[in-house]
């Protein structure tokens, strides 16, 4: 009798830490889980204001080109939002599937700041790099597609740099430069040889 | 010199540790060992390292040229799987098993860092099982013959010299010192027999046919300094009276650069002599630099690169596809260091950093994509403009005083992939760390030569864009020489 209680306690015990155990596994992989999720929170205000027809530099990974694309979208009337928003048309086009240069779910264009007068600063999500394919071909594509469209459509900004969730980055998913401040002369070498 | 923000960091004194090691790893040096593997259609040569009295090879290296090959360490089991094949030893222990066979070793096989090491001595019936052919070793000269390749040739005395006829083409190392012509074969495999041939002759006095470590040597005797002169199908080499007014030794020609038009006969590529640039060493950081070619390896360690497949990790195509460049620019005689020869971590900013310590030539940063066909060649995005007079370079834009001569470097390489049938394409693109490095720098992209994505790390293909990239380096050197 005492022996099968001996045994009943210690088996009830093993099940009781089983499910403590258990239960914790699935409380961290849910919190895991939760992490991983691209964040679909908008990441600013609805814009409003008249549409008006802009230039994407939009990038195909086959044959390899960032061409030219009119779109007409509303813009904002400050140049640093009208640069936000012009951004995420672009990488909006490449979230889309298909796309001819896919980015990862959760890829946006937090803000752009403008510095100098001739310098702009983007800040993307971290989704965006993090789940960038690696390789150097695709990663100059994005890099230059964002920094064409970018200098194309707001005038006299010569200069573009580019950081990853408010933090600068050494490269975009190995590959990419990201430390760097891309210079539209020096870029347009590049933007040529993929036209 | 390089005004970098590196040397402001702590990195710095783990940069020149790292270059030392590196330096002391990879320069070729006159004690390094090697063996030389000739097949049908490739050769290639081999580092040899020495355990316990013994010489020992990669086995997976050896096998690497041949086709697919992976192998896999788990403790102390490794296993091998070459094609449709498997080889399976354990360490420390002399018996194993090759393509289905019990196979006994003449010493214990060696685990290190990962990679297999079987003893020289069993690697030649190794590769027999695996590669189902028949082998021929050369113990002395550490060659070894697979599938009856062969060079064989004949001398033939004339008066105005001497004639050598080689049943395949041939391109040696050539060096010349007064009285004496040496031909150093590393690539080819031209068998002879090790003799001293004496000749009654005006001009020659004696051939000697030699092999040691890895080549075959053929040193011609003269009497009066000598010439070598090719045939422009390579299978002939006339040994001739050098002209007086001709320089006895230049010190930087290369085999196979071609002379001023107005010196060169119509069919023939008159060769002086070559020097061979000597081990990268400690002096030589702070004499005139040697031409030396830093191969990068592409990520490593801790960073993947890219996952170019479920199991293929562009960290360890970079590293396969590096060893492969290393033995065919080597096979050229250039001197080659490399950023890692291990699957270890290297920082990005520190592999331009020992480039730029170790005054390398140029700088090659190898990587694999699964996108696209055949190989992309990039050059800095960075404006020549940019480069300022003065001795200080900024670590930032270090590379715009080399562009150009990075780019001509570029459009070689393009242009002998192209020759070897290989799509390819040359870009500017924004990698690190090109714009830090002080040299011709270049950054390589091997994509798959077809649909199928792990025929990216295929041996064969790997050793033609190798072979491509390594003759543009030679093709290129003089026009890099003189922009340094």
């Amino acid at each position: 009798m005492t022996r099968a209680l001996t045994l009943g306690t210690a088996l009830l015990l093993a099940a009781v830490v089983g499910m403590g155990a258990y239960l914790y596994s699935l409380r961290r992989n849910e919190q895991a889980r939760a992490q991983n999720l691209p964040d679909t929170r908008p990441i600013s205000a609805p814009v409003t204001g008249a549409a008006s027809r802009v230039t994407l530099y939009l990038a195909y990974d086959d044959p390899g080109v960032v061409r030219p694309e009119e779109v007409s979208i509303a813009l904002p009337a400050d140049p640093a939002a009208r640069g936000r928003e012009i951004l995420r048309a672009l990488v909006g086009e490449y979230v889309k599937r298909p796309s001819g240069h896919e980015l990862p779910a959760g890829a946006d264009v937090k803000d752009v700041f403008l510095v100098e007068e001739s310098t702009a600063v983007v800040d993307t999500t971290a989704a965006l790099a993090e789940g960038h394919r690696s390789g150097v071909f695709v990663e100059t594509l994005t890099v230059a597609s964002l920094v064409k469209t970018l200098t194309a459509n707001l005038p006299g900004i010569t200069r573009v740099k580019i950081l990853v969730d408010g933090k600068e980055r050494e490269t975009l998913a190995g590959h990419a430069d990201l430390e760097c401040f891309y210079d539209v002369v020096t870029m347009e070498p590049l933007l040529e040889q993929l036209r | 010199m390089l005004w970098s923000k590196y040397r402001r960091g702590s990195h710095g004194a783990a940069a020149v540790a790292a270059l030392l090691l590196v330096l002391l790893a990879s320069a070729p040096s006159a004690e390094e060992k090697q063996l030389s593997i000739y097949g049908p259609r490739v050769s290639y040569s081999l580092p040899v390292s020495e355990h316990e009295g013994q010489d020992y090879v990669s086995l997976l290296e050896a096998l690497e040229p041949f086709g697919n090959v992976s192998a896999r360490a788990e403790g102390t089991k490794w296993k091998l799987h070459f094609n449709k094949l498997e080889a399976e030893f354990r360490q420390d222990t002399s018996v194993g098993k090759v393509a289905g066979h019990k196979f006994g070793l003449p010493g214990r096989f060696v685990l290190e860092n990962g990679r297999g090491l079987v003893p020289l001595r069993a690697l030649p019936a190794v590769l027999g099982l695996m590669l189902a052919t028949r082998t021929e070793y050369h113990e002395a000269g550490r060659r070894l013959f697979l599938g009856g390749a062969a060079t064989h040739f004949t001398t033939d005395l004339r008066a105005n010299g001497l004639r050598l006829n080689f049943s395949a083409p041939v391109n040696p190392m050539i060096s010349t010192e007064p009285g004496k012509l040496k031909m150093s074969f590393t690539r080819d495999a031209v068998v002879g027999n090790a003799s001293l041939l004496r000749l009654e002759n005006p001009l020659v006095s004696s051939i000697t046919f030699a092999e040691s470590n890895g080549e075959a040597e053929l040193v011609v005797l003269g009497r009066v300094p000598l010439l070598a002169q090719f045939a422009t199908d390579r299978r002939t080499i006339e040994i001739v009276p050098a002209p007086s007014e001709a320089p006895s030794a230049p010190p930087a020609a290369v085999a196979g650069t071609t002379p001023p038009a107005e010196t060169a006969p119509a069919a023939e590529t008159v060769l002086a002599a070559v020097a061979v640039p000597p081990p990268p060493t400690l002096q030589s950081l702070t004499a005139k630099p040697a031409f030396v070619v830093m191969l990068d390896a592409g990520h490593g360690g801790d960073d993947r690169g890219a996952l170019l497949s479920e199991t293929l990790e562009e960290k360890l195509v970079t590293l396969s596809f590096a060893r492969r460049l290393r033995s065919e620019l080597q096979g050229h005689g250039i001197g080659v260091v490399m950023s890692r020869d291990a699957d270890v971590t290297v920082a990005v900013e520190q592999r331009a950093a020992m480039a730029d310590a170790a005054r390398v030539a140029v700088y090659l940063s190898l990587h694999a994509a699964s996108q696209g066909r055949g190989v992309r060649v990039y050059t800095a995005l960075v404006n020549s403009a940019s480069s300022k007079p003065g001795g200080f370079l900024p670590w930032d834009t270090a590379q715009a005083r080399y562009v150009l001569s990075s780019r001509a470097l570029a459009e070689l390489v393009k242009a002998e992939l192209l020759k070897h049938e290989i799509p390819s394409s040359q870009l500017s693109a924004p990698v690190k760390p090109l714009n830090n490095v002080a040299g011709a720098a270049l950054a390589i992209e091997v994509a798959p030569s077809g649909d199928d994505v792990s025929s990216v790390n295929a041996g064969v293909y790997q050793q033609r864009v190798a072979a491509a990239i390594a003759e543009a380096v030679v093709v290129g050197r003089a026009r890099v020489e003189a922009e340094r």
